[in-house]
């Protein structure tokens, strides 16, 4: 018996000894954009395979899901990545044990993007500079006699709605607007997060995070909110019910693609998506005039997300896991990798390859143009989005009447009243 | 080898490590949890008392979360146990083909909840409403787990067609135990079929019902993996005042407080009540149930 157990527990230690030996450094990069894990998985290995001893895994959550949940998980089970997300102050705050300071990283001087800790050391790599403003199609506006340019206040947007609901049959649309605001759906960052940002920053300069400020400490500029209630009201009657309220993400691209909607609330990120659906047709932004106080011409830009190294590691792969990061800006297939493989848009000066999607030219063109507003959803505590403004707006979308535009007035300050309690 | 204390207790070892590691040890950490200001991620800790209950009781989010689960519960409860009973008389009987209905009824349970939920999804969104449109059937023309006041609802049929085959099984086996004597007995006398069920199958079944009854009351009160792919909680609605998900029952409501919005210590503290709640319950329903099973 004793033997039998001496020989058991001889082969239970051989065999947790064989994988240690010679096997390359791991780097995991966890992220949250589905709509470029594709790509993103092919640079990982094309860098796997070139850099001897590394291999990089990337593991994707889909954006309806819950990543920061998704990490807590990872960090329980022992399974931390070695280079993960954050979205800006709050997970910041959150995970502000497992970052790495990057300031002496050689890709800082491409970028003035990068997330500062509260004593300015850079501890965020810039994905890629995101935005969004109204999309629409082209050929569409055209034929309902349509000037986008002309749609720099509410009032214009108002009435060009109006118009081209009243061509609905003729030019084959289903409504006007295509938006997301499900709970169900998963869709419910669409207004959660990207339309409560026009709140938040909509025709301040880039920087300005007054408003914000002022929502994380319980207060609400009055006039604003009850601007940005009428806007929120105007895109949820003009959009298909259906969809809003109880559509996925698929089902809200599908209805601009297949042109049963004219205009879409979504960023840039769709591009890749709706090249897959095979778009046949042009497509631009306008920016959301929520107001008539000033003409609305800029788009809604932020990097929305920042790698970070995760800092409770090993010396080497924290050392593998800023090697990657510097290749992903200084090499020639980084800059593929992000432009063409990803479509996105890179926050780094010296990557000079121009998108091919649509939305993401209008995005680099804004960007040069100036003019833009931030995007401060980011800086809302853990939750904010997706716990509490987004059954404020899933109510909404379900009846956009004046009655419960009071309403939703309300729950918006009440939300604000609810965060500052959380701080 | 003699039968020893010693070897009782090596055979008792691996059983009685994993329920320490797995039960015990997460319970007793998740109370003290309770009366910290955790968020999970942080390695600060406060002590709080009781300030995370207090904060339960007047949160209109889960006192509504509370509701409805109970609500579903109810729901489900009768509606799982009367179609489980009604399949399991059919595969019992002299029908042709019942190894076959057995069969069908059981493999819905096969399948798991994330599965089953994003595949109803689509059910209730696209395929009924496609349905109910081309018919112009008025009802059936918009979604079910749209409506906040039949999303419940939506959620019991869909956890009955997964759940009736699992609890069917039960009561097969309950009928197939009594003796055939008593009911052909009953056939002489005159009894009709609903008089015997009724009468005679129902109660000497009746430990059948206690274990069905507990395991849909625990099934139900812990639903998590079909509400978060079934409807996550949508649509909204208004209680008290405050904007709720109609549809968010109290696991998810916990899974969202505690890892969503990182207020892990609150998060737990309902844990705990639930905890106590399904205790209660479980503990109540046993009680009764035993005394009125006929001892056969």
């Amino acid at each position: 018996m004793r033997k039998f157990i001496a020989t058991l527990l001889a082969l239970v230690l051989a065999l947790g000894l064989v994988p240690t030996m010679a096997e390359d450094l791991n780097i995991t990069l966890f992220h949250n954009k589905v709509e470029i894990a594709e790509p993103l998985q092919a640079f990982a290995k094309l860098y796997s395979d070139k850099t001897e001893g590394v291999t990089v895994n990337i593991e994707t959550l889909g954006g309806g899901a819950d990543y920061s949940g998704n990490l807590t998980a990872k960090l329980t089970a022992e399974s931390m990545p070695d280079i993960f997300v954050i979205e800006g102050d709050g997970d910041y705050k959150l995970w502000q044990e497992y970052v790495t300071d990057l300031s002496d990283e050689k890709w800082n001087e491409e970028t003035t993007l990068a997330y500062k800790d509260p004593e300015g050391k850079v501890v965020g790599f810039p994905v890629s500079i995101e935005g969004f403003g109204l999309g629409y199609n082209v050929e569409l506006l055209k034929k309902a006699d349509v000037d986008p340019a002309t749609l720099t206040t509410f009032t214009a947007l108002k009435e060009a709605f109006e118009k081209i609901d009243g061509m609905k049959g003729e030019l084959g649309l289903d409504s006007v607007v295509s938006m997301g605001a499900s709970v169900a759906g998963g869709t419910w960052w669409v207004a959660g997060h990207h339309n409560f940002s026009i709140y938040l920053g909509g025709g301040l300069d880039f920087e300005d995070t007054s408003i914000i400020d002022m929502f994380n400490k319980g207060e609400i500029d009055e006039e604003r909110l009850n601007d940005y209630a009428k806007y929120v009201q105007l895109l949820f009657q003009f959009s298909d019910r259906e969809v809003t309220t109880n559509g996925t993400y698929d089902d809200q691209l599908a209805a601009f693609v297949n042109k049963k909607a004219a205009f879409i609330h979504q960023g840039n990120w769709i591009d890749p998506s709706l090249a897959k659906m095979n778009v046949d047709f042009e497509y631009d932004y306008i920016s959301h005039p929520f107001n008539d106080k000033q003409e609305h011409k800029g788009l809604y830009l932020f990097a929305p997300s920042f790698y970070v190294v995760n800092s409770k590691n090993t010396p080497e792969k924290i050392q593998a896991a800023k090697d990657f990061l510097e290749f992903l800006v200084f090499s020639e297939e980084g800059a593929d990798y992000m432009v063409n493989g990803a479509g996105m848009v890179p926050a780094f000066a010296n990557v000079t390859l121009q998108p091919s999607g649509g939305f993401s030219k209008a995005l680099v063109h804004a960007n040069a143009e100036g003019g833009n507003h931030g995007v401060f959803f980011g800086k809302l505590p853990p939750g904010t989005g997706q716990d509490i403004l987004a059954p404020i707006f899933d109510l909404f979308a379900q009846d956009p009447s004046d009655e419960n535009m009071n309403y939703f007035i309300e729950d918006i300050k009440g939300a604000a009243k609810t965060v500052s309690e959380k701080q | 080898m003699k039968r020893s204390k010693v070897w009782d207790a090596v055979f008792l070892a691996p059983c009685i490590f994993a329920l320490i590691m797995v039960v015990l040890i997460p319970f007793v950490q998740g109370v003290s949890f309770s009366l910290t200001d955790w968020n999970g991620v942080r390695s600060e800790i406060h002590y709080v008392g009781f300030d995370n209950y207090k904060d339960m009781f007047n949160s209109v989010e889960f006192l509504y979360s509370f509701r409805i689960t109970l609500l579903y519960t109810l729901i489900n409860v009768i509606m799982v146990n009367i179609v489980a009973f009604l399949l399991a008389l059919l595969v019992t009987s002299r029908v042709r083909g019942k190894n076959l209905y057995r069969a069908a009824f059981f493999v819905p349970n096969l399948i798991g909840g994330i599965v089953l939920g994003y595949t109803w999804q689509f059910m209730f969104n696209d395929f009924f409403t496609a349905i109910g449109k081309s018919l112009g059937i008025g009802w059936m023309s918009s979604s079910m787990i749209a409506n906040k006041n039949l999303v419940l609802l939506a959620m019991s049929i869909v956890n009955t067609w997964q759940y009736a085959g699992y609890i069917m099984l039960i009561f097969v086996a309950g009928i197939q135990s009594t003796s055939q004597e008593v009911m052909e007995a009953a056939t002489v006398d005159g009894a009709s079929y609903i008089q015997r069920v009724v009468k005679i199958l129902i109660p000497m079944i009746a430990s059948s019902f206690t274990i069905s009854l507990f395991l849909t009351i625990t099934n139900s009160f812990k639903a998590f993996d079909l509400n978060v792919a079934l409807t996550n909680g949508g649509p909204s609605m208004r209680f008290m005042g405050s904007v709720v998900k109609s549809s968010q029952l109290l696991a998810l409501t916990i899974y969202n407080k505690s890892i969503t919005s990182k207020e892990l210590a609150k998060g737990q503290a309902m844990s705990v009540v639930f905890f106590l709640m399904l205790v209660v319950f479980s503990l109540l329903q046993v009680y009764i149930s035993k005394k009125r099973e006929v001892e056969a």
